[in-house]
C-alpha cells in the first residue's frame, strides 16, 4: 500500500501538466512562461506539458491582475480542474495587482478569486523563477488528497474575499 | 487452446502496455533530440498515466465512462486475439469496436471541441480502414490465408513480395499513431489547437484508460507491421525500428494538413500503390 | 403435424385472415393479426425440424391449385391494368399489357405444365426465409396495431383505414411465404406480383399526392421486373425447359440458352430489391407509415428479390456473368453507402443502408463460392432482424418527437430512455462484431478477396457505414447528466413487445449463429459444393482461409459490457453532488449551471448547437444520383450482354 502511495506521489511530481491563463496581463509574464517551453529552458524534461485543457491539467498558472469579467472565467476554469490541483500566480500583477492595484476595474491579484499556492514575483518573472515556483507547487501537490485537503484553502479564500470587500477603505485616490 | 497459447496471450496482455508506453517515451525523447533539447525520461508516459489514475474523476455524462471502458476492452481483446494467432480481418473488425466507441464517447458530450474532434476522428477512421483491408487482402494473395498462423508459416518475408503495400500500411500506421501530416484528430503535439478534440471532456482516470488503450493499439498495429518480415528476428527488429524512426522523422518535418487533403491523398495514393503492387505480383507469377 | 400441412397453413392462413381483417371490429382484427402471427411463427419454427421436402398440393378447397393460381394471376394483372387506366398512367398500362399478352401466350400455347415436377420445394433455405418472414413480419404487424391507431389519431381521420392496411399486410405475409416455398415458376410469378401489388397499395395508403406518386413509381419499376420475368418464362419454354426452379439450377450446361432467361430473372430480382438504378422507388416508399417500411421495404419484400438471385446462383456459377453480378452488387453497396452518408432523414438513411446491404448480398451471390453463399444467407437473416428493429424504433421516435430527422434525435436518451437503448442495440448489432451482420460482412469480404475491384468497393463501403452509423449512435447520447433521472416514456405494450423481442433476438441469434449455420445453411450448401465450406466447431467458424472466433469474442465483450456498466453506474461518482459542464474556455457564466452554452461577444448568450456535416454539395443525393445511376445502368447492360 505504501509502495503505491509513493509511486503516486512520485508520478505527481514527475508529471505536472500546466494550464496557463492570462487574466489581463500585459503579456510580459506570458512570454516568459512560453520561454520556459523553448529548448533553452526545456521544461519538458521535467515532464511539464502546457496542456490547454483544464480537465487534463494539475497546475493552473495565472498571470495578470484579475478584473470582474475574467474573474468569472478564472473561477470556472479552476472549478473544471479535477483534484488534486495547485495554483501559481505569476508576476507582480498576479500576486497583488502590481502597479494597477488601485484601478477601478482591477480586483488586485489572483488570490481574490481562487486559492493560490505559490506566488512568483517579478515584472516580468524570470523563467528560472517560474520553474522554481512550479517545483514549490509540486511539493504542495505531492501529498494532496482529492477533496480532503481543500478545507484550509477555502478558509484562505474567505480571508482573501474579505480583504477584497474592504478595498475601498484602503483606496488612496478616488 | 493449449497451455502454451494461453500463457502467450496472458504475457501479451501484460507486456503490451509496457511496450507501448516505452515506445511512446522513446518517441518523445527522439522528438526532443530532433528539436535540439533533452526531453523527458523514457518512463515519462508511465508517470503521466499513474498521475492521471490518482486524480478525481470528473465527467459530463456517464455514457463517456462506458465508452472508454469498451474501447480499452476491445483493444486488449485485439492484442489477445493476435497472440492467439486468429484471423487478421476479424481482428480488424474487433478493433473497430474500440475506435467507434471512442468516437461515440466524444459525441456523447455537448461540447464544441469534442463534437468537432469526434467528426474528425470519424474521417480519420474512414481514411485508414479501406487501406487496412486492402493490405490484408494483399497478404492473403501472397500467403493464401487470412489466418496469422498460416501467414507466419510462409517461408519468405512478405515484405519482398509486397513492398508497396507496406508503404500503404505505413499510411495507416501514421494515422493510427496520430502523427503528422495525418493527425487531424487528437494530435500528440498540439494540445491547445482544437484542444485535442476527442479527448477534451475526459479527465483523470478515464484519460489514463484512453492512453493505455492507445498503447495497446500501437502494439497491435506494429505487430501487423511485423508480419511483413516474420521469418527472422533480426529482420523484424530492423524493419520495425526503421519504420518507427521514419514515422518520428515524418512527424517532425511535416505540418498537419486538412482532412480533405488527407482523405483524397491517402485514398488515391494508397489505392494506386496497392493496384500497382498487385499488378506486379500477377506479372511475376507468369 | 406433417410438413405439408404446416407449409399449407403458412401460405393459406394469412390469405384467409387478411380477408377477415377487412371486418371493422377492432378486437377481432387485433385477435386475427396476433393469432395469425403466432400460428405462422410456430409453424415456421416447427418446419426447422423437417427434412427437405418437395410436393404438389392436390387441391385447395376442392379447386385445382394450378388453375386457381393462373386465374388469380390474370385477375390481378387486369386489376392493375384497371388501376393504370384510372390513374391515366400509360407506362404502367403498357408494362401490364406486356405481361398479360405474353402470359396468355405462355399459358395457352406453350404447355407450361410439362415436366414441371413438384410445385413446392422446401429446403432449409426456404425455412430460414419463412422464419424471417413469419416471426419478424408478425412482430411488425403487431407493432402496426398500436402504431396505426396513433397514426390515424394524428391525421384526424374520419373513417379508419386500418382494415385496408391490415388486409394488405397480412396478405403480404402469405404471399411471401408462398414465394419462398414455390418451385413452380408460374406460382412464384403469381406470388411475386401479389407482393408488388401489396407494396403499391400500402405505399399509397395515406392517399396524399406524394404517396400516390411514389407508389406509382414503385409499381412501374416492379412491373418492369415482372415483364422481364414473363419474358424469361417464355424463353425457358421455347428451349423446352420445364418451368421448375430446381430443374433450372441443376441443369447440365450453363449455356446461353439458360443464361439469358436466368439473367432476366436476376434483373427482375434487382428491380424488386431496389438495386441501383432502381433505388428511387425504395427511397420514395419511405413516405409510407413505418410498419410498411419495416415489413416490405427492409425485412421481407426486398429480400424476395435477393432470394431469387441466390436461388439462381448455382445456375450461373463459374461464368463471366457471375463476375458481373458481383461487380454490380458491389457498385450498389458502395453507391448506396455514399448516398446514406449525405442523409439526415432517419428513414432515408435506413433505406439507403438497406439497399447497400442488399447490394452486398447480390455481390455474394455473384461471387458464387460456398463462403460467399453462406455470407449471403446469413446476411439476409441478420439484416432483416436489425433493420426491422431500427425502422420500428425510428417510427416510435417519430411519433413521440414529431420528426424523423436525426438532428432532432440529439440527446434522445433523456427524452425517451427506453426506446433509445433499444435503438442503440439496433445500431450496434448492424455494424459491430460479434453480431451476425458483421459476421456476414466478414465472410463476404474474405470470399471476395480474389476479385480486386469487388473487395475494394466492399472495403470502402464498409468504412463509410462505420461513419454514418457511428455518428447516429453518438448523437443519441449527446447530453449532460440531468437533475432527475429521466422518466421512462409511456409505450403501448404492442409497441414495446416487438421492440424488445427484436432487440433480444438480434443479440441472441447472433450468439447462436454457428448453430444456425450448421443446421440450416450448411446442408443446402453441401448440395452444391464439396470444398472450401465453412465449418463451425466450438463456436469458431472457419474455413481454409479464415477463422472467426465467435464465442470467445462474444463472451469477452459481454463481460466487458457488464464491467463497463458497473464502472459507469452513477452512485460511485460525482461525490460532490455536482457534475461538470463541458469545456468552453471558461465562458460558461450563467446563473443556472446546467444551461449549456457560453457568453459570446458583447455579452450575448449563445446556446450550444451542433450538427453533423452532411456534405450536401459534395455527395448530396441530387448531385451524385445521376452519375451513380449511369454507372449502374452501364454495368447492367454489360451484365445482360455478358450472357452471350
Amino acid at each position: 500500500m505504501g509502495f503505491f502511495q509513493d509511486l503516486l506521489h512520485t508520478s505527481r511530481v514527475k508529471s505536472p501538466w500546466l494550464i496557463h491563463f492570462d487574466c489581463g496581463s500585459c503579456n510580459g509574464c506570458d512570454i516568459e512562461v512560453l520561454a520556459c517551453l523553448t529548448p533553452v529552458y526545456d521544461v519538458e524534461r521535467f515532464g511539464i506539458l502546457n496542456i490547454g485543457n483544464p480537465k487534463h491539467a494539475d497546475i493552473l498558472v495565472v498571470t495578470g491582475t484579475v478584473n470582474p469579467r475574467n474573474a468569472k472565467a478564472l473561477k470556472n476554469i479552476y472549478d473544471q480542474m479535477p483534484d488534486p490541483k495547485a495554483v501559481i500566480a505569476i508576476g507582480a500583477c498576479g500576486t497583488s495587482g502590481g502597479v494597477f492595484r488601485e484601478a477601478y476595474n482591477v480586483l488586485g491579484g489572483v488570490d481574490k478569486v481562487i486559492p493560490v499556492d505559490v506566488y512568483v514575483p517579478g515584472c516580468p518573472s524570470k523563467p528560472e523563477a517560474i520553474i522554481d515556483g512550479v517545483v514549490l507547487a509540486l511539493e504542495k501537490l505531492k501529498k494532496r488528497r482529492p477533496e480532503k485537503d481543500t478545507e484550509p484553502l477555502v478558509a484562505d479564500l474567505k480571508k482573501a474575499r474579505e480583504f477584497y470587500e474592504n478595498r475601498e477603505d484602503r483606496q488612496v485616490t478616488r | 487452446m493449449d497451455f502454451k497459447t494461453i500463457s502467450f496471450v496472458i504475457l501479451a496482455i501484460i507486456l503490451a502496455p509496457l511496450a507501448g508506453g516505452l515506445l511512446a517515451g522513446i518517441d518523445r525523447r527522439l522528438t526532443a533530440w530532433f528539436q535540439g533539447r533533452f526531453g523527458p525520461p523514457i518512463l515519462q508516459p508511465f508517470y503521466d498515466v499513474i498521475k492521471l489514475l490518482g486524480k478525481e474523476p470528473q465527467v459530463v455524462n456517464y455514457w463517456q465512462i462506458f465508452c472508454v471502458h469498451i474501447y480499452l476492452i476491445a483493444s486488449i481483446l485485439c492484442v489477445a486475439l493476435f497472440a492467439m494467432q486468429a484471423d487478421l480481418l476479424m481482428i480488424f473488425f474487433v478493433m473497430t469496436i474500440g475506435a467507434v466507441f471512442m468516437v461515440v464517447g466524444a459525441l456523447a458530450t455537448p461540447s464544441p471541441y469534442s463534437q468537432l474532434g469526434a467528426q474528425r476522428e470519424l474521417i480519420q477512421m474512414l481514411t485508414y480502414e479501406p487501406l487496412l483491408i486492402i493490405v490484408f487482402v494483399g497478404i492473403y494473395f501472397v500467403t493464401g490465408s487470412f489466418k496469422i498462423d498460416d501467414i507466419l508459416a510462409y517461408e519468405r518475408p512478405i515484405f519482398l513480395a509486397l513492398p508497396l503495400l507496406y508503404l500503404v500500411l505505413t499510411f495507416a500506421l501514421t494515422i493510427k499513431l496520430r502523427k503528422s501530416p495525418f493527425d487531424i484528430s487528437a494530435s500528440h503535439h498540439a494540445h491547445q489547437e482544437l484542444v485535442r478534440g476527442v479527448l477534451t471532456e475526459y479527465s483523470g482516470p478515464y484519460l489514463a484508460i484512453l492512453e493505455i488503450a492507445h498503447w495497446y493499439d500501437i502494439v497491435l498495429i506494429l505487430a501487423i507491421c511485423s508480419l511483413f518480415w516474420s521469418t527472422s528476428w533480426i529482420g523484424l527488429v530492423i524493419l520495425l525500428a526503421v519504420t518507427y524512426m521514419a514515422e518520428i522523422i515524418i512527424d517532425n518535418v511535416t505540418p498537419r494538413m486538412t482532412w480533405k487533403w488527407m482523405l483524397t491523398y491517402v485514398w488515391a495514393v494508397g489505392i494506386s500503390l496497392s493496384f500497382f503492387n498487385m499488378a506486379l505480383l500477377y506479372a511475376k507469377s507468369f | 403435424m406433417l410438413a405439408p400441412q404446416l407449409i399449407g397453413i403458412s401460405i393459406a392462413l394469412p390469405f384467409i385472415a387478411a380477408v377477415l381483417c377487412l371486418i371493422n371490429v377492432k378486437p377481432l382484427r387485433s385477435a386475427l393479426v396476433i393469432g395469425t402471427g403466432v400460428v405462422v411463427s410456430v409453424a415456421s419454427l416447427a418446419l426447422m425440424q423437417s427434412e427437405t421436402i418437395s410436393f404438389t398440393p392436390e387441391s385447395f378447397l376442392g379447386i385445382n391449385p394450378d388453375g386457381l393460381i393462373a386465374i388469380l394471376d390474370f385477375a390481378l394483372l387486369f386489376v392493375i391494368l384497371g388501376i393504370a387506366y384510372r390513374m391515366k398512367n400509360k407506362l404502367i398500362a403498357v408494362l401490364t399489357l406486356l405481361q398479360i399478352v405474353p402470359l396468355a401466350f405462355l399459358e395457352l400455347f406453350m404447355h407450361p405444365g410439362e415436366n414441371i415436377g413438384p410445385a413446392l420445394y422446401v429446403d432449409q433455405f426456404s425455412v430460414i426465409m419463412c422464419m424471417v418472414i413469419s416471426i419478424v413480419g408478425s412482430l411488425i404487424c403487431v407493432y402496426g396495431l398500436a402504431y396505426m391507431k396513433e397514426h390515424e389519431h394524428h391525421l384526424k381521420l374520419a373513417t379508419s383505414r386500418q382494415g385496408r392496411f391490415f388486409f394488405f399486410m397480412v396478405l403480404f405475409l402469405g404471399a411471401m411465404n408462398g414465394l419462398v416455398f414455390s418451385n413452380n415458376l408460374l406460382w412464384l410469378y403469381f406470388f411475386w406480383e401479389v407482393t408488388t401489388f401489396c407494396s403499391f397499395m400500402l405505399i399509397k395508403h395515406d392517399d396524399t399526392e406524394i404517396a400516390v406518386k411514389n407508389a406509382t413509381r414503385a409499381l412501374w419499376m416492379n412491373m418492369l421486373g415482372g415483364v422481364a420475368f414473363v419474358l424469361a418464362l417464355i424463353i425457358f419454354r421455347s428451349q423446352g425447359l420445364p418451368l421448375s426452379l430446381q430443374e433450372i439450377i441443376t441443369a447440365e450446361s450453363a449455356s446461353k440458352l439458360i443464361l439469358l432467361p436466368v439473367g432476366l430473372l436476376c434483373f427482375a430480382g434487382f428491380t424488386k430489391a431496389a438495386q441501383l438504378p432502381f433505388q428511387s422507388w425504395l427511397c420514395g416508399a419511405m413516405v409510407a407509415p413505418t410498419p410498411i417500411s419495416a415489413l416490405l421495404h427492409s425485412s421481407t419484400m426486398v429480400k424476395a428479390g435477393v432470394y431469387l438471385v441466390i436461388r439462381l446462383a448455382p445456375a450461373f456459377a463459374g461464368t463471366v456473368f457471375s463476375n458481373y453480378v458481383a461487380l454490380f452488387g458491389a457498385v450498389t453497396f458502395l453507391g448506396a453507402a455514399v448516398l446514406a452518408l449525405s442523409q439526415s432523414n432517419g428513414k432515408k438513411i435506413l433505406a439507403y443502408s438497406t439497399i447497400s446491404n442488399l447490394g452486398m448480398i447480390v455481390a455474394c451471390a455473384g461471387i458464387n463460392t460456398p463462403a460467399a453463399m453462406a455470407a449471403a444467407v446469413l446476411l439476409i437473416v441478420f439484416h432483416a432482424i436489425s433493420k426491422a428493429l431500427m425502422f420500428l424504433c425510428v417510427g416510435t421516435i417519430e411519433q413521440h418527437i414529431g420528426s424523423r430527422d436525426i438532428e432532432d434525435m440529439r440527446g434522445l436518451i433523456n427524452v425517451m430512455p427506453r426506446t433509445t437503448m433499444v435503438a442503440v442495440i439496433g445500431i450496434v448489432t448492424m455494424f459491430l462484431p460479434p453480431f451476425g451482420a458483421l459476421l456476414s460482412k466478414w465472410m463476404a469480404v474474405e470470399a471476395s478477396a480474389h476479385l480486386p475491384l469487388v473487395v475494394l468497393m466492399l472495403a470502402v463501403g464498409s468504412a463509410l457505414t462505420m461513419v454514418f452509423w457511428g455518428r447516429w449512435l453518438g448523437l443519441l447520447m449527446t447530453s449532460v447528466v440531468p437533475e432527475k433521472a429521466p422518466q421512462a416514456e409511456a409505450q403501448s405494450c404492442f409497441i414495446r413487445l416487438p421492440l424488445l423481442t427484436l432487440a433480444v433476438a438480434a443479440v441472441l441469434i447472433s450468439f447462436v449463429a454457428p448453430g444456425l449455420y450448421t443446421s440450416m445453411v450448411l446442408p443446402v450448401l453441401e448440395r452444391f459444393y464439396d470444398t472450401d465450406l465453412y465449418i463451425s466447431a466450438r463456436g469458431v467458424i472457419s474455413n481454409n482461409i479464415g477463422m472467426f472466433t465467435l464465442y470467445p469474442v462474444f463472451v469477452v465483450m459481454t463481460l466487458g459490457v457488464i464491467y463497463a456498466v458497473r464502472a459507469s453506474s452513477s452512485k460511485r461518482l460525482i461525490k460532490r453532488g455536482d457534475y461538470v459542464t463541458p469545456y468552453v474556455c471558461g465562458l460558461q457564466d450563467s446563473g443556472d449551471s446546467r444551461k449549456l452554452g457560453f457568453k459570446g461577444p458583447l455579452g450575448v448568450w449563445a446556446d450550444f448547437k451542433t450538427s453533423n456535416w452532411y456534405m450536401e454539395s459534395l455527395i448530396g443525393e441530387s448531385r451524385i444520383t445521376g452519375w451513380i445511376n449511369l454507372v449502374a445502368i452501364g454495368i447492367l447492360i454489360i451484365l445482360l450482354a455478358g450472357v452471350f
